[in-house]
């Protein structure tokens, strides 16, 4: 037979183990391809091996010893995928595909480290001391203007054209205001008494923490505003989702087992995350955490508490604020939709805030190329498409791209910035919070 | 061991696609090695993926000219090995060829490239308030060239017609890579041969389809769907015969046995069915609205008729997708209870189902297998699915009988031994239960009229001793 | 006659009874022999003769839509009248076996029996046989709703040139066992081989058939209406436009199939998209239609696509002064009957619709052979498949009087 088989070796044996364990998630697979026209890589590519089906048929072949988890083939296709999982909900087998992804690039990246960039971010991001640091001199840079100019000048071919497109996503973190004033009175609306609903606690997050504080803020007081009692939680970290995605498994575990510990230690009822793929990871502590027996029984329960930001507003229904007479196009994040199966949730928080012209974009459910950070590792593909993605916001022809992502923000906002379009970039939270101001229910008593 | 393509020709096939597409090392050519029937694994030399037809023309010109065999394919959702490689060939993929080229509403026409996926065409449609008839379960993934090399049909063929209905126009690059266009809506009155229809079904053995012009109809203006719960097979068999005696002419009528209930109340996808019931039947009325009720009427009373112990109505999209939630679901439950699945294809005529139903559950008693039925009733397609473990030789055999018994014995009824998913590499043993020499011979001889070197996906369809097929376990 | 007597070694002479007249009379004018043969055996007997004798075979069911031989040569008639009746009929299958000289007559009498029906109507589809159906594989506008004869013939026993006998396809609805050589078959108009036996697939009769009928003055006056009625979203059973001779009037005929409340609602669409409200007509009017534009010297077909019909129509208006034409409006195939012609304009005509995208083909039995070959013609490629496809089924070319 074809020399795929002479590639396994004993060494590649051993590292097959992680994806090995796996069997019992591989075999679900039928082949049936029901996922590859869900594939933005496929989709663009047409190659098998840039397809889902592609990918979990070259991890079968490591686990088969068929096929060497350090090949260039096997690093390079499972490297290529965007981690969207547009794949799984299509999936009639219900084949978790994500999980699986995380212990490929684990089995890879163990023989054959990833690039130098990727292990630069993953290290920085994994250290509160360092990426308080690098994004210290991000929020520098995007306060002088630096970061838009720089966008700006760097020519988009040539060597630099990474550091063009991290300005660019760099810029892009600039708060949108949407256009008009403080409008409402908070007397006209019913109130919710505060700390009538659950006790709360809002992960911050690393890049959330670095470059979008104000999600933060704005998730805090919405939830106030909304009966929640909202606790500080000090000492958590990074959720370890990059890590994951990227295959350093060792240090996404510990970080999410310190998570763990301390939102534990405060005792609240669920953990709100305003980053999709921050919520994904975090209610996939369960699958990551399953073989360590300490945590294996905890992790499920606090999986369990995980909720996106949009989605406790959503399910006790937000109380409506202030109009806000704008137009938002609206994208799903992958790890809200394709991860979580949440697609409503947003629309309903948009939903509260009168008068605003909400527009799903056209292919909203395909992932906008960013993948964390995607576009810089594999900046033609990437780019193709963060372009489609971009193309789509812009025939809504709305006042700002709106995606409860901080990654899809900065990777959308960065491709239209690039462009030179007007459209800001908006997070849904931030424009309920907007609502609220205006709606004046943050003035004093009713704050 | 195959030697690896010359450098010459890589080059070449370079030049005409760009390299980006064009796989030859073999550790990324694993991942073409089955279609959707994973039985049979064979590596090919590379893989090329053109863009246009020119392209498919130029590199099929090249391979005939060097002697290398050429299997063209699709989404590799193919259930019958059809898409198979041959280990000293090359795989023509249309994975990039996937453009609608134009939606003519008034004349209610598509042309579109070979790898547009089924699904894609009726949503490109639905603006002009057109959609693409034939629709394979497998439609939000599968592709026009395969439907058109399969001559694929699906639940609502019933009543609409199998894809060879639709298509009125192909472009195909022949084996010798000339590029040759037959039918044409409009250009009937030529005398011609019915040519299209004779390529609709060639299963990729007579060219590569890189254009193709279609039907639409218009979206019917109301649905009804009915689910008819049911103690046994046989009683339910009885009542997709009531209601065609009956003079109804349903969309969809398919059922789905205990076995397959089971397998779906057991997976993730839960329909709500009864895990006791013997059957469910799900049939769907469409067309103009006013008439819609009063059809629908008639055939809950035949299913009534028939014993049904209860018969749950659908209008509305939300609820229709509940009803066929037990239906649609069932192929993905199946693949998680067992580790492997054969999806049997055999049709046999309607008014037969319940004797051969009957005697299917007795072959599978017989040689201790599961069988699950889920199939098209009112075509009398059946889809008898074999759950078993690949990992046990015992069972694996017991597998390949029972198999061979049922298509007998489906033949034996007046059937036939496969009705949608092709005979491809899978059936070819098979062919001579329902063909004699002479017609198997008649269509070696039309094969050559097209491919008279006999290089295009060689292997399938007719029975050649000269290359026996490679089961999966052959090969490990 | 020669022929005759050793014909008459390997067929009783029961066979070999010749053509009394009518239209079998008519394609006989010339062969040396009509042979009628009562089993498929004798078919094949006949055929091995002629074949080993150098003799055409010109295979005709009533004789009624056959062109007469088309080529000069010795060749014999093989009348497929006395190959009749019924061999299945499962009533709940919804599908029927006949032999091929059985008459649509016969088998729709049986049919309505259970109330199913066959939907296919061709010009004067009664009265011919199932084999000469499948040879011509003309549908009619039906074809609109119910898919075209060829997407329903199931099966059929075929006797090819050299004796063979192919059994192809099956009696179930659905059958991929295998290259589909039946396509290829059904319109062949014999020159593949002769059809002995045939499955098609059935329907149930509709509980209404409604007829409606819009007049005019002028065929350009039905334009819009045809359009609304073939784009409505409701798909109707046919849209015929009927054009009479010399001023006399055009109109257009939509049938409408289903439950009493379906027509009525579809009724009230189509009126509505086309903003005139329809008379009734009944089945007798339909038979007319059907009927018409068939019976002249020289018939003219001409294909395009639906939408250009009336722009087609438009172009042949020259030869449209004293001729029916019967257009099935929703494929955009148009019959027109003419009484004699002028090979120049025919081609004109050809050469015009050809430029929309269409083709033209041309009847004329009575007619020299550059009238019939002013008609359109199959591509080279086409043709060059479609001539081995031949050679396939007729190595030795027996059925040369049916080839053009
Ligand atoms: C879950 C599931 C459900 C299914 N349900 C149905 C069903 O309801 N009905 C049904 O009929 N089938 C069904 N199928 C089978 C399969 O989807 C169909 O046969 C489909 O038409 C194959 O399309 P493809 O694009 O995947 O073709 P492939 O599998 O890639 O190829 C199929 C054949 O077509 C040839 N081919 C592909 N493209 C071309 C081209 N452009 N020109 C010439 N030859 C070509 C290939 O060589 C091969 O022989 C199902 C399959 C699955 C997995
Ligand atoms: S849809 Fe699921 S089962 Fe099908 S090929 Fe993709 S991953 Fe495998
Ligand atoms: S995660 Fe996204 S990119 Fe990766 S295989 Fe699935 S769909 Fe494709």
């Amino acid at each position: 037979m074809p020399s795929v088989t002479h590639t396994a070796s004993v060494a590649t044996a051993a590292l097959a183990g992680a994806v090995e364990a796996q069997k019992e998630r591989l075999l679900p697979c039928v082949h049936c391809g029901f996922c590859l026209p869900a594939c933005p890589t496929y989709t663009r590519l047409g190659n098998e091996a840039d397809s889902p089906r592609g990918r979990l048929h070259l991890m079968k072949a490591v686990v088969e010893g068929r096929l060497d988890a350090g090949s260039e083939a096997f690093r390079t296709h499972i490297d290529r995928c965007l981690g969207c999982r547009a794949c799984e909900p299509v999936c009639p087998s219900g084949v978790e595909y994500g999980t699986l992804l995380e212990l490929a690039r684990h089995t890879a990246t163990s023989k054959v480290p990833p690039g130098w960039l990727t292990r630069g971010l993953l290290a920085v991001m994994a250290s509160p001391f360092l990426r308080g640091a690098l994004f210290l001199g991000g929020r520098v840079l995007r306060v002088t203007g630096l970061a838009a100019l720089g966008a700006k000048l760097v020519p988009a071919l040539g060597p630099l054209r990474n550091a063009r497109l991290g300005l660019a996503m760099l810029a892009a973190t600039s708060p949108w205001r949407p256009p008009g004033r403080t409008s409402g009175s908070a007397a006209a609306q019913p109130m919710v008494p505060a700390g009538s609903r659950p006790t709360v606690a809002v992960l911050v997050g690393c890049v959330q923490e670095g470059l979008y504080s104000r999600v933060n803020d704005a998730t805090i007081r919405t939830l106030v505003a909304n009966g929640f009692e909202v606790v500080p939680v000090a000492g958590q970290d990074c959720c370890g989702a990059l890590h994951a995605h990227g295959g350093d498994l060792e240090r996404a575990r510990s970080l999410a087992r310190r998570n763990l510990d301390v939102f534990t230690a405060a005792g609240v009822e669920l953990v709100v995350v305003n980053t999709a793929g921050c919520g994904a990871a975090m209610k996939d502590y369960d699958a990551l955490l399953e073989d360590d027996e300490a945590y294996a029984e905890r992790a499920k329960d606090f999986a369990a508490r995980v909720r996106d930001a949009t989605e406790i507003l959503a399910e006790v229904g937000p109380r409506p604020g202030a109009p806000i007479q704008t137009s938002v196009a609206y994208d799903h994040p992958c790890h809200l939709l394709h991860a979580q199966r949440i697609e409503q949730a947003p629309l309903d928080v948009l939903a509260a805030v009168p008068e605003l012209d909400v527009r799903v974009i056209a292919n909203a459910s395909e992932c906008c190329g960013g993948a964390g950070i995607y576009g810089l590792t594999h900046p033609d593909l990437g780019g193709r498409i963060g372009g489609d993605k971009v193309r789509s916001v812009r025939a809504a022809g709305a006042d700002a791209a709106c995606t409860p992502n901080p990654g899809c923000m900065m990777q959308i906002g960065a491709g239209l910035r690039l462009e030179g379009a007007r459209e800001g970039v908006v997070h849904p939270v931030e424009l309920l919070d907007e609502s609220y101001r205006r709606a004046g229910f943050y003035n004093g008593a009713d704050g | 061991m195959n030697t690896p393509l010359e450098t010459r020709i890589v080059r070449a096939l370079n030049a005409i696609v760009g390299p980006d597409h064009v796989v030859t090392d073999p550790e990324r050519l694993v991942v073409y090695e089955s279609d959707g029937l994973t039985s049979y694994r064979v590596i090919p030399l590379a893989v090329v993926l053109p863009a246009t037809t020119e392209e498919v023309a130029a590199v099929v010109k090249l391979l005939h000219g060097e002697g290398i065999p050429v299997v063209p394919r699709g989404a590799g959702t193919g259930l019958s090995g059809g898409a198979l490689p041959s280990a000293d060939g090359v795989v023509v993929g249309t994975a990039r060829m996937n453009r609608i080229l134009e939606i003519d509403s008034d004349n209610r026409i598509a042309r579109l490239q070979p790898g547009v996926v089924n699904a894609h065409l009726t949503v490109a449609a639905k603006p002009y308030s057109l959609y693409y008839a034939p629709d394979p379960s497998s439609q939000s993934t599968c592709t026009l060239g395969g439907n058109v090399a399969e001559n694929s049909g699906g639940p609502h063929c019933l009543k609409y017609g199998v894809t060879q209905r639709y298509v009125t126009g192909l472009t195909v690059v022949l084996p010798s890579g000339e590029v040759i266009r037959l039918g044409g809506a409009g250009r009937s009155a030529r005398g011609a041969l019915d040519l299209v229809g004779l390529f609709v079904g060639s299963e990729g053995c007579f060219g590569i389809a890189t254009e193709i012009e279609v039907k639409l109809l218009p979206v019917t203006e109301g649905v009804r769907t009915l689910l008819g719960i049911f103690e046994t097979m046989e009683a339910a068999g009885h009542a997709v015969t009531a209601i065609i005696s009956e003079g109804l002419l349903p969309a969809a009528v398919e059922i789905v046995d205990n076995a397959t209930i089971r397998a779906v109340e057991a997976s993730v996808y839960a329909g709500g069915f009864p895990v006791d019931a013997g059957a469910a039947l799900v049939i769907e009325f469409d067309g103009t609205e006013a008439g819609l009720d009063a059809d629908a009427d008639r055939a809950e009373a035949c299913c009534r008729q028939a014993g049904a112990s209860e018969v749950k109505r659908a209008t509305e999209a939300t609820q229709r997708a509940a009803l066929w939630n037990g239906r649609k679901k069932a192929f993905g439950a199946m693949g998680r209870i067992a580790p492997d699945l054969l999806v049997q294809d055999a049709t046999v005529p309607r008014t037969r189902l319940p004797e051969v139903l009957a005697r299917i559950t007795e072959i599978g008693e017989r040689y201790e297998l599961k069988v699950a039925n889920v199939f098209h009733a009112g075509d009398g397609n059946l889809h008898p699915n074999i759950l078993f473990d690949r990992n046990d030789p015992d069972e694996l055999d017991r597998v390949e009988r029972a198999s061979k018994e049922i298509m007998c014995l489906c033949v034996e009824v007046g059937g036939t031994i496969t009705g949608e998913h092709g005979v491809g590499v899978d059936k070819r043993g098979y062919m001579q239960l329902v063909l004699g020499e002479v017609e198997i011979e008649a269509m070696r001889a039309v094969k050559r009229i097209f491919d008279p070197s006999g290089l295009f996906n060689p292997g399938k369809v007719l029975p050649d001793p000269a290359s026996p097929p490679v089961p999966a376990e052959a090969s490990a | 006659m020669s022929v005759v007597t050793s014909l008459g070694d390997v067929l009783p002479a029961e066979a070999l009874s010749g053509a009394e007249g009518g239209a079998l009379a008519r394609v006989a004018r010339g062969a040396e022999a009509v042979v009628r043969p009562r089993s498929p055996e004798e078919v094949v007997d006949a055929v091995r003769w002629a074949s080993a004798n150098g003799v055409g075979v010109l295979p005709v069911g009533t004789g009624g839509r056959t062109t007469p031989a088309r080529g000069d040569g010795p060749f014999m008639v093989l009348a497929m009248d006395r190959l009749s009746g019924l061999e299945i009929y499962e009533p709940a299958d919804v599908t029927l076996t006949a032999k091929a000289g059985t008459p649509l007559a016969d088998i729709e009498a049986t049919l309505a029996e259970h109330r199913q029906w066959l939907p296919f109507d061709p010009p004067q589809v009664s009265s011919r046989t199932l084999g000469g159906l499948v040879a011509t594989g003309e549908s009619g506008p039906v074809a609109t709703a119910y898919g075209e004869l060829r997407n329903h013939v199931l099966g059929a026993t075929v006797v090819c040139g050299d004796g063979r006998v192919l059994r192809l396809g099956g009696r179930v609805v659905k059958n991929v066992a295998g290259f589909d050589l039946l396509r290829p078959l059904v319109g062949s108009r014999g020159r593949l081989g002769v059809v002995t036996s045939v499955c098609l697939r059935a329907f149930p009769v509709p509980a209404k058939d409604r007829v409606l009928l819009l007049r005019s003055d002028d065929f350009a006056g039905l334009e819009a209406a045809a359009r609304a009625v073939r784009t409505a979203p409701t798909l109707p059973a046919s849209v015929v436009l009927w054009v009479r001779p010399t001023s006399q009037g055009a109109a257009l005929l939509v049938r409408l199939h289903g439950a009493e409340l379906t027509v009525d609602a579809d009724q009230a669409t189509l009126e509505r998209r086309a903003g005139v409200s329809f008379a009734r007509a009944d089945s007798e009017l339909v038979a007319e239609v059907r009927d018409d534009a068939t019976d002249a010297p020289v018939v003219v077909t001409l294909s395009v696509l639906p939408s250009r019909l009336f722009e087609a129509l438009g172009a042949a208006r020259d030869l449209l002064g004293h001729s029916s034409v019967v257009a099935d409006a929703y494929s955009g195939t148009a019959r027109i009957a003419l009484a004699e012609v002028d090979t120049d304009t025919v081609r004109a005509l050809r050469d015009t619709i050809e430029e929309m995208g269409g083709a033209l083909a041309v009847e004329a039995p009575d007619e020299g052979p550059e009238v019939r070959a002013a008609g359109s013609r199959p591509s080279d490629a086409e043709t060059g498949v479609s001539t081995r496809l031949q050679e396939v089924f007729d190595p030795s070319g027996v059925f040369w009087p049916c080839r053009a």
